[in-house]
């Protein structure tokens, strides 16, 4: 393939399929001491949609993104992405990790971070490295490609991480709990930019968060899972659009009402 | 080494930072031992005189090279097997399983100890004290790259799965250097250990190497060439980490910076002995 064609690659990237779990469920461990976590939970990820998951601490959440991402196995039920069951991870499907600052590899430049799964896809040096600079653009960090990982700050890593799995192809973004360990104002700027890419590549995203105002203002839905083990206690829809405004959308009568009964959910 | 990049005058200070206590050292044992009578203890002027005329009509030059030669060579061979097994069992959890009680058990078994032994099975000449040396090295490297390997975060672990990197790829760019700072860790163990069996190595058997060359002083009880030997030793041993050092900085780089940067990549649970 050729730089051109990666060029426009990113632009027309358009999720085409849904990504959804039916009947899932999971235990860790096997036998008698097994611990069922997931309790036959059916979410759906529509094309282009951001979805977030919110839950008590240990409720099951990163083991359910984990099951989307096809790292985990179900138990029982299947991750499905358009027709077709997941048995592993897919190309469709990136992830971001919470923790930034140990899936960045600190002896690869940020660009060769970034470009390291294409490499694994055996696409040429030059088209990776179009690519990633591409991508770190589309992020805001287009002087951070020479740089290495730890040269730059946690919201600056935590876009180099975003980069690389939109640089992957994917449709689908995952990310666990994305913005959990950067300053407030760094979190408004990465959440703006995650419904910034969603706009402009037309990708979907499901975002785990323990923040219920980040997941009203990403959200197109909201999915709340309680319990031992987990199943969905309510799917809350969030009637903002496409474009949102950290003041403006949160000062909506609509947000206020939306995250109180995330809470009352949370706290049943 | 940063020091090489260093203008003369602060190059000239800092090997004089390095080098004042071993100066003193050598003036007190100099005067000290000025009128010794001891045959086990002469004089440092007389250790002197057996080491440059060792030098310049005797064997030490071929000696050292000799020894040089064998000890490089070993590490080389240790470090290459060593890292390679290291990873291979490192990344096969089934596999470290299975020989863990040996790897515990050789842990503790010290490699020098098993020198005669090897020696006696493998013969004389320079191929065996090789192998000898890099079989006393292997372990420290093997060790360690196995901890090394076994420390990767879970998040780059499950990075490389969620990417599909392929195999061939992981180990060289990912399992590899996140495993480099223990492996070179381990290599510094190996380097301690290389120079005691390289000696010991050419005392059982051999007809030149430093080792010899103490050896055939001490047998004819010209202890001043033997004790010229055993400073020769030392500097070579003083001479090889420095080497060491530079190798380290050159493969090290970014874990150096990484480490000295506030968010250092924390990629694997931090090193167990940290080099400077
Ligand atoms: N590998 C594992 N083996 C056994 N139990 C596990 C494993 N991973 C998670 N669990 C258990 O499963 C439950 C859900 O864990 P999970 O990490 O999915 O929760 P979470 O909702 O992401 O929590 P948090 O908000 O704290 O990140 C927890 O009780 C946890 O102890
Ligand atoms: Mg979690």
């Amino acid at each position: 393939m050729t730089t051109a064609e990666h060029l426009d690659l990113l632009d027309e990237r358009r999720a085409r399929h849904p990504l959804a779990v039916k009947g899932l469920s999971k235990s860790y461990g096997e036998g008698s001491t097994a611990v069922r976590v997931l309790e036959d939970l059916d979410v759906r990820v529509e094309p282009n949609e951001i979805v977030c998951i919110v839950g008590p601490s240990g409720v099951g959440k990163t083991t359910l993104l984990r099951c989307l991402a096809g790292l985990l196995a179900p138990t029982t039920g299947a991750v499905m992405f358009g027709p077709t069951t997941m048995t592993g991870p897919i190309l469709e499907v990136g992830v971001v990790f919470q923790d930034y600052s140990r899936s960045l590899l600190p002896w690869m430049r940020t660009r060769e971070n970034v470009s390291f799964p294409l490499q694994g896809k055996g696409m040429r040096k030059a088209a990776r490295r179009a690519l990633a600079d591409q991508c770190l653009n589309a992020v805001g960090l287009p002087d951070a490609g020479r740089k290495y990982p730890w040269q730059l700050s946690g919201g600056m890593q935590q876009r180099a991480a975003i980069a690389r799995a939109l640089a992957y192809q994917s449709e689908v973004l995952l990310m666990d709990e994305p913005f959990a360990s950067v300053d407030a104002q760094t979190r408004f700027d990465l959440e703006d930019l995650v419904l910034h890419l969603r706009k402009r590549l037309g990708i979907s995203v499901v975002v785990v968060t323990h923040d219920i105002d980040e997941a009203v203002y990403l959200a197109d839905r909201v999915v709340v899972l309680s319990g031992h083990p987990a199943h969905v206690v309510d799917v809350v829809e969030v009637p903002f659009g496409q474009d949102r405004d950290q003041i403006q959308t949160k000062a909506e009568p609509a947000f206020t009402e939306a995250r109180a009964r995330i809470l009352g959910r949370i706290r049943r | 080494m940063t020091t090489l990049l260093l203008p003369p005058a602060r190059l000239l200070l800092r090997l004089l930072e390095r080098l004042w206590l071993v100066a003193v050292l050598a003036a007190g044992w100099w005067f000290v031992s000025a009128d010794s009578t001891s045959v086990y203890f002469p004089a440092l002027s007389a250790i002197w005189d057996a080491l440059v005329s060792g030098i310049t009509s005797g064997t030490i030059r071929t000696d050292v090279t000799y020894s040089l030669t064998n000890i490089v060579l070993g590490l080389v061979l240790a470090t290459i097997v060593g890292t390679a097994l290291g990873i291979l069992i490192g990344e096969l959890e089934r596999l470290r399983q299975v020989l863990d009680p040996f790897l515990q058990f050789v842990r503790s078994v010290p490699q020098s100890a098993l020198i005669p032994i090897v020696i006696g099975a493998l013969g004389i000449g320079q191929a065996p004290k090789i192998y000898m040396i890099a079989f006393a090295c292997v372990w420290p490297v093997l060790l360690n790259t196995i901890d090394g390997v076994r420390a990767i975060a879970p998040e780059v672990r499950d990075m490389a799965k969620a990417y599909q990197i392929p195999h061939s790829l992981r180990l060289r760019r990912m399992v590899l250097p996140a495993a480099m700072p223990q492996i070179m860790a381990g290599v510094r163990v190996s380097l301690a250990v290389g120079v005691v069996v390289m000696v010991v190595s050419e005392i059982f058997s051999a007809t030149v190497g430093i080792g010899h060359f103490i050896n055939t002083a001490g047998s004819v009880f010209d202890i001043s060439a033997a004790w010229a030997g055993t400073l020769v030793v030392g500097a070579l041993g003083y001479l090889l980490s420095l080497a060491f050092i530079v190798v380290e900085k050159a493969m090290l780089g970014w874990y150096f910076k990484s480490a000295g940067a506030s968010s250092g990549g924390a990629t694997t649970r931090t090193r167990g002995k940290a080099t400077k």
